[in-house]
C-alpha cells in the first residue's frame, strides 16, 4: 500500500513538507493556500530563473533551489507539487515518484497521452500518491450543480453549455499561448470543462471543435460540441481573446428543469468610492467564499494522503479529460468529429 | 391614400394573430381577409380583427388586395406564397421560408420571375438591440469578426409543430433560422460548413427538440448555434430568447434581444415571469413590409435570405444523419 508520512505536528496532524515546482501565478495561489492548510507547510520552491525563485522563495520565507534533483538532494520534502508550464509535468512527476515522494500536480496532467499514462504507471508502481489539480471539482457553485444534477431535480440533463474564459493570461515566456507548451486554450483552460462534464454526466462520445483565431497562427477562441454517451449533448465555449476580465458560465437543461450560473451574476458585495470628484472611481467587486477552492482542494489532496478521504479526482479523470481535449483538437485539424477513446 | 388591403393566409402559425392585431393598430392599412382551412378559428379571428373570413386562400386571393402574408403550416408556404406571387401580390412569408431547399428555391425564383417581393418573417432583423449592435459592427469599432455563438431557445409548440409533415422538422428547423439569418446579415458571408448534433430530449415528441450547431463561414468566421426547444414550460419565467456574441479582433460582444424585461413575482401563478418592455421588432418588420408595398424597394429580409436559412437548418440534419460535416456551396 501507499506509505504513510509520518511527521506529526503539534496539533497531532501528519505534517507533510511540501516543495513547489514553478514560481509563477499558480505557485503562488498554491503557496498562499498552504499558508492555511494546518497540516501541510510550504519548505521550498524550484524555480530555473533565479531571481524570479529567489524571489519567491522569499515572499514566503522558504528556501529557493534551481532544480527538483537539487532540492531533494538537501531538503526533507514529502510532497512535490507542480506547478510549472504544462510540458515540464511528466519529467517533474516521474523524478518525484523515483524519489518515493508523493505528487501533487497543476492540470492538465500533461500535453499527450502516453506521457500520462507513463506518469500514472510510475506512481503506481512507486507505491505513492498522485492528485492532479482539477479544481474545478472543487468551486462550490459546480459542486452545487452538480449535486442539484445527480439528484434527478432536472430529470434527463439534454443540452448544456459551458463558458470559461477572458483576456489571455500572461505567464512566463507567453507559455500559455504556445502550443508545444501548455496545449493553448483547449487543453490548459476548456479541459476544466470538458472534466467537469465526464464528472457529472458521464463519458463522452464524441467531439466536434471549431477554433478562431484573430491576429496570429493560435487558437484563441473555441467551440467544442460534445455528444455524451447518455445522448446528452454539450457546447463548451473557451476563450482566451476577451479584452479583459475572467467569466465562467453554465446551463444545464433537464427534461424536468434548468438549471443556470453566470460569474458575471453572483457577485455578492460591490463597492464604489471616489473621495472627491478629481480622484479615480474605485470599484470593489468580490464574491466572497470562505475557504477558496484551491485551498479546499489541496486539503482533500492532503486528507486523502493520511487515508482520511476517498479522492475526488482520480489520475485517470485527469488523462480523461486531456483524451477530450486532443479529441477535440484533433477534429479542429481534421474537421471531423472525433470519438473520445478510453 | 387608400389602405392597404392585407390578407392572411392561414392562421396555424400563432404569429398570425399578433401580426393581425398589430395590423389593426397601424393606420393606412385594412386585413381586408383571413383565409384560413379551420372555420371556428378562422371566424373567431376576423371577428376579433373586424375582418373577413375565407376557407380556401384561392378565394381570398380573389379580393382587391395589396399584399398578403402567409402564416400557415410550414409545408404549405410554398403553394399558398405561390398563388400570391402568380396574383403578383407582395407576400411576407412566416419563417421557415419552406421545408426543402427545392420549395424556397421555386418561391424566390417565382418571386424574381415576377418582379414581386418575397419578404421572410425574420422580425429579429427589426429589434432594436440587434440593429445597435449591427450598426455598431458597421464602424468597424469592434474589428473583424472572427466568432459568432448563438441561441434561440424555446419551448416546445406542440400542435402541427412536431408533425414532421407539417414542420418540416423539429426545433433545429423552427429556431434554426431568425439567428442563422442574424449571423449572415451581421457577417455578410455565407454559411459554407454546418456540423450537427441533434436529439429528442422527450421521448413522446416526433420530431427534434434539441440540437447543437457548429458553423463556418465563407469569410472564416466560425459559429455555434443552439436551437433547441429546452425552456421549461411550466417553471422558465419566459419562452425563451435570441441571444447572440459577437467575438471581433478588437472586442466582443453580447445581444440579448429580449434583454429589456421587468421581473415579475406573481404570486397567483406562482412563479417568477418576464414581463418584456422593449421595442416591438414584429412592429418593425410589418413597417417594413407594408414600406416595400406602398413605395417599392427591397425588404430587411427577402425570400432569398429565407432561402439560405433554410438550407442551412436542413443542412444541420443532413449533418446529423451523416454523423459528419456538410460542405454547401453557392452558385454565383
Amino acid at each position: 500500500m501507499e506509505p504513510e508520512v509520518n511527521n506529526v505536528s503539534k496539533e497531532g496532524e501528519v505534517e507533510v513538507n511540501v516543495a513547489l515546482v514553478g514560481a509563477g501565478s499558480m505557485g503562488r495561489v498554491h503557496a498562499d493556500a498552504y499558508r492555511h492548510l494546518q497540516d501541510a507547510q510550504l519548505v521550498a520552491v524550484v524555480d530555473s530563473d533565479v531571481q524570479r525563485g529567489q524571489a519567491f522563495a522569499d515572499g514566503w520565507g522558504v528556501a529557493w533551489y534551481p532544480s527538483l534533483r537539487a532540492c531533494l538532494a538537501t531538503k526533507a520534502v514529502d510532497v512535490v507539487d507542480i506547478c510549472t508550464p504544462t510540458a515540464f509535468h511528466p519529467a517533474l512527476a516521474l523524478e518525484a515518484f523515483s524519489a518515493g515522494l508523493h505528487v501533487i500536480c497543476e492540470k492538465p496532467i500533461a500535453l499527450t497521452v502516453e506521457e500520462a499514462m507513463r506518469m500514472i504507471d510510475a506512481a503506481r508502481r512507486a507505491g505513492v500518491h498522485f492528485y492532479v489539480a482539477h479544481v474545478v471539482r472543487f468551486f462550490p457553485e459546480y459542486e452545487e450543480a452538480r449535486r442539484q444534477i445527480q439528484s434527478g431535480r432536472l430529470g434527463q440533463v439534454g443540452t448544456a453549455r459551458l463558458l470559461r474564459g477572458g483576456a489571455a493570461p500572461q505567464g512566463w515566456q507567453g507559455w500559455y499561448a504556445d502550443p508545444a507548451l501548455s496545449g493553448t486554450v483547449i487543453t490548459d483552460l476548456m479541459i476544466h470543462d470538458f472534466d467537469f462534464l465526464a464528472w457529472t454526466l458521464g463519458p463522452v462520445g464524441r467531439v466536434f471543435a471549431k477554433g478562431a483565431r484573430r491576429h496570429g497562427a493560435a487558437v484563441e477562441h473555441a467551440f467544442v460540441s460534445l455528444r455524451m454517451q447518455n445522448g446528452a449533448m454539450a457546447l463548451v465555449e473557451g476563450t482566451w481573446a476577451y479584452p479583459e476580465g475572467f467569466r465562467t458560465a453554465f446551463e444545464f437543461a433537464g427534461t424536468l428543469g434548468v438549471l443556470q450560473y453566470a460569474s458575471d451574476g453572483d457577485a455578492s458585495l460591490k463597492i464604489v468610492r471616489r473621495s472627491s470628484p478629481s480622484d479615480p472611481l474605485v470599484t470593489h467587486v468580490e464574491s466572497p467564499i470562505d475557504v477558496n477552492p484551491y485551498q479546499r482542494e489541496l486539503q482533500h489532496f492532503l486528507a486523502c494522503m493520511r487515508g482520511a478521504e476517498a479522492p475526488r479526482v482520480k489520475p485517470e479523470d485527469a488523462l480523461y479529460a486531456l483524451r477530450v481535449s486532443l479529441a477535440a483538437w484533433e477534429s479542429l485539424r481534421r474537421g471531423e468529429p472525433v470519438e473520445v477513446t478510453t | 391614400m387608400n389602405p392597404i388591403q392585407v390578407g392572411i393566409l392561414g392562421v396555424a402559425h400563432m404569429h398570425a394573430v399578433t401580426y393581425a392585431a398589430l395590423l389593426g393598430e397601424m393606420s393606412g392599412v385594412q386585413l381586408a381577409v383571413i383565409a384560413d382551412e379551420d372555420e371556428v378559428r378562422g371566424r373567431e379571428l376576423a371577428a376579433r380583427f373586424n375582418s373577413r373570413w375565407e376557407k380556401d386562400y384561392q378565394t381570398a386571393l380573389s379580393f382587391p388586395l395589396d399584399a398578403v402574408i402567409v402564416a400557415s403550416e410550414n409545408s404549405r408556404h410554398r403553394e399558398m406564397a405561390m398563388a400570391a406571387l402568380e396574383a403578383r401580390l407582395p407576400v411576407l412569408c412566416e419563417k421557415p421560408l419552406a421545408t426543402r431547399v427545392e420549395d424556397a428555391e421555386a418561391m424566390v425564383a417565382e418571386s424574381e420571375r415576377r418582379g414581386v417581393v418575397l419578404a421572410t418573417a425574420f422580425p429579429m432583423r427589426h429589434s432594436l438591440p440587434i440593429r445597435r449592435l449591427y450598426d455598431y459592427l458597421q464602424t468597424g469599432a469592434l474589428g473583424r469578426i472572427v466568432a459568432l455563438n448563438g441561441t434561440n431557445r424555446g419551448q416546445n409548440p406542440g400542435g402541427w409543430f412536431i408533425r414532421p409533415e407539417l414542420s418540416g422538422g423539429g426545433a433545429v428547423l423552427d429556431h434554426t433560422v431568425h439567428v442563422i439569418d442574424l449571423m449572415r446579415w451581421y457577417t455578410g458571408s455565407e454559411v459554407v460548413e454546418v456540423y450537427a448534433e441533434i436529439g429528442t430530449m422527450h421521448r413522446e415528441c416526433p420530431v427534434d427538440d434539441m440540437g447543437l450547431l457548429m458553423l463556418e463561414f465563407e469569410n472564416g468566421v466560425v459559429a455555434a448555434h443552439d436551437p433547441s426547444w429546452s425552456r421549461p414550460r411550466q417553471a422558465f419565467p419566459t419562452w425563451g430568447d435570441v441571444t447572440l456574441e459577437v467575438l471581433g479582433t478588437e472586442g466582443v460582444a453580447w445581444v440579448d434581444a429580449f434583454g429589456q424585461r421587468l421581473l415579475a413575482f406573481d404570486e397567483t401563478i406562482g412563479k417568477m415571469q418576464y414581463v418584456p418592455w422593449g421595442d416591438n421588432a414584429d412592429h418593425g418588420m410589418l413597417q417594413d413590409f407594408l414600406r416595400v408595398v406602398r413605395e417599392g424597394g427591397t425588404p430587411a429580409a427577402t425570400g432569398k435570405d429565407g432561402l439560405e436559412a433554410v438550407r442551412v437548418a436542413l443542412a444541420a440534419y443532413e449533418s446529423a444523419r451523416a454523423q459528419k460535416p456538410v460542405r454547401l456551396s453557392y452558385n454565383r
